[in-house]
């Protein structure tokens, strides 16, 4: 399988009377959105607003971030089994306005998580201070439930992303990236003396909030499975997932997942990149075992000779990161797993939930408990009036001076557990 | 009949027919030991204590569901079940704002609802 990303540079968004793509700049017809939004009646009102890098702008409480992306050729097309029609993608060629971002806010339930900050220290925790914004701002009908409600945000959302996506089709990209994904048998063929590695994704799956979309398929109703990373950069993967903000994958996360681009670029130099598993997070723990089972099951039906395993979330998920890693381990696979940490806000207490003496290779994402105070912003996109209630506030988080003072979970992808961070220690 | 241990008023009645629901007035940490406690006494895990990513001290509202008595104490329970009350000890107390006790007993119903 071989996919062509084929990146157009943005470096700027504006509102105009036509949408287009001209000069590197992002011209949006606000009220032809619109219509695409209020196409599900569900939704009442639908406001747009432009972040850029820089500027002093506050988006919170954030639900996702989604990359505007098209196919070109190939196979099926973005968002596939939510937006489109049910097709496997993953080949052919995809251009991805790059430097763009659409951002979805709205109040789904009274406490509320996500803070991006366009400029200020907030602004180095984020990946998403650094993409020009335009965000999403959506209003339900009266009396709707919360699953109805999180549904019309999601979906809405992504067909806006489709929508923009779609206005670099016929544009010739800046920059053409390729990824060729083999087949097992050729795979080895090829790289007889690289060590076969494969990726295990661990996708959120709980509930309401707490759920990831593959193929339009709800995830905790399926068992562990396979596919291609590159049908993920296709949107084959979208998240429903829009709490504990700093360490839940986006589906821009998905659709830039640095585990996969990185696999990518060491393929048939260090590794042989044979193969990407994806699991779920249930709250059941047979499911857990029966997942983690499955897991293990397919890493050794493959022959794999090593594993790398992120985890998405915290708390419970932490059982299941363990079993994927021992059970792994135990059939003669090496693992790496990928984690953040909730070690205190004093960075001394245990870092996860569970532990086990196989999980002896770790990369961490950072200490989700750590305290940040975000300067006053000049301009709040969405509302503060959720403040104390996201992930990592607390009473009088929010200072009269428009300040806040908050564990670094309150911002989206701060702890990001693919490694899609610009921070790190060394 | 499997048991229900929660606080929420709400998993109470939604889920009685089919659950044997106790419900406790207690917070989370509450909520946990009363499942250790019968975690001893044979009772397994079924679900995750700390299901949910909305951190502990954020939501008010626990439901965990365990099997029907056995003869024996499952060590794994006991495992998850000890890791989870230090995990949850861990996060300072916050100021829950009763405006949003429907959102926050929804959400922990839904966590422990499959379909």
């Amino acid at each position: 399988m071989k996919l062509e990303l084929g990146c157009i540079k943005i470096r700027d968004i504006m509102f105009a009377d036509k949408s287009e793509i001209r000069d590197g700049i992002l011209y949006v017809n606000a009220k032809e959105l619109e219509q695409i939004v209020l196409e599900d009646e569900q939704i009442s009102a639908v406001g747009f607003d432009i972040a850029r890098p820089g500027e002093s702008v506050r988006i919170t409480p954030v639900k996702d971030v989604i990359q505007p992306r098209a196919k070109v050729e190939g196979g099926g097309d973005m968002f596939p089994g939510v937006v489109t029609k049910v097709a496997t993608v993953g080949s052919g060629k995809t251009h991805v306005l790059d430097g763009a971002a659409v951002v979805t806010v709205g109040k789904i339930v009274g406490f509320q998580e996500g803070i991006i900050d366009m400029t200020g220290i907030g602004a180095d925790y984020t990946p998403f201070s650094k993409t020009n914004n335009l965000v999403v701002d959506f209003s339900p009908k009266e009396n709707l439930t919360a699953h109805e409600y999180e549904k019309a945000i999601r979906v809405a959302g992504l067909k806006v992303a489709y929508a923009l996506g779609k206005l670099g089709v016929n544009h010739t990209p800046d920059e053409t990236k390729v990824y060729e994904y083999s087949s097992i048998i050729e795979g080895s063929k090829l790289y007889p003396d690289l060590p076969r590695v494969g990726y295990v994704m661990m996708l959120q799956s709980q509930g309401l909030l707490h759920d990831t979309y593959v193929y339009g398929v709800d995830m905790k109703l399926s068992l562990t499975t396979m596919l291609s990373p590159t049908e993920v950069m296709d949107g084959a993967i979208l998240s429903g997932n829009c709490v504990s903000a700093c360490d839940k994958n986006t589906t821009y996360h998905h659709q830039n997942n640095p585990v996969i681009e990185d696999l990518f670029a060491e393929h048939g130099k260090t590794l042989n990149f044979a193969a990407m598993i994806i699991t779920n997070e249930n709250v059941f723990l047979a499911d857990k075992e029966r997942s983690s089972d499955w897991s293990a099951k397919l890493v050794d039906y493959l022959d794999l000779d090593g594993v790398i395993i992120s985890q998405e979330g915290f708390g419970n998920p932490d059982t299941d990161l363990i079993m994927n890693c021992v059970k792994i381990e135990k059939t003669g696979t090496k693992t790496v797993i990928i984690t953040d940490e909730y070690a205190g806000r004093e960075g001394t207490s245990q870092s996860l939930a569970d532990a086990d003496p196989l999980a002896d290779a770790l990369v961490t994402a950072g200490n989700a408990n750590q305290v940040i105070t975000l300067p006053k912003i000049d301009r709040v996109i969405g509302t503060l009036d959720y403040t104390e209630k996201i992930a990592g506030g607390f009473a009088g988080s929010l200072e009269a001076d428009g300040s806040i003072t908050v564990e670094i979970q309150a911002i989206t992808g701060a702890t990001n557990e693919l490694g899609f961070n610009h921070m790190s220690a060394r | 009949m499997e048991l229900l241990i929660t606080n929420n008023p709400l998993a109470k009645s939604m889920l009685n027919e089919k659950y044997e629901v106790i419900h406790i007035n207690s917070d989370l940490v509450g909520v946990l030991i009363y499942c250790r406690n019968k975690i001893h006494e044979g009772h397994k895990l079924l679900t995750h204590p700390l299901s949910g990513s909305i951190k502990p001290n954020e939501n008010p509202y626990k439901s965990v569901i365990l099997s029907k008595k056995t003869k024996e104490t499952d060590t794994q329970s006991v495992k998850i079940i000890e890791e989870a009350i230090i995990t949850a000890k861990k996060f300072p107390k916050i100021h829950i704002n009763p405006q949003y006790d429907e959102d926050y007993r929804m959400i922990d119903v839904s966590l422990v609802v499959r379909e």
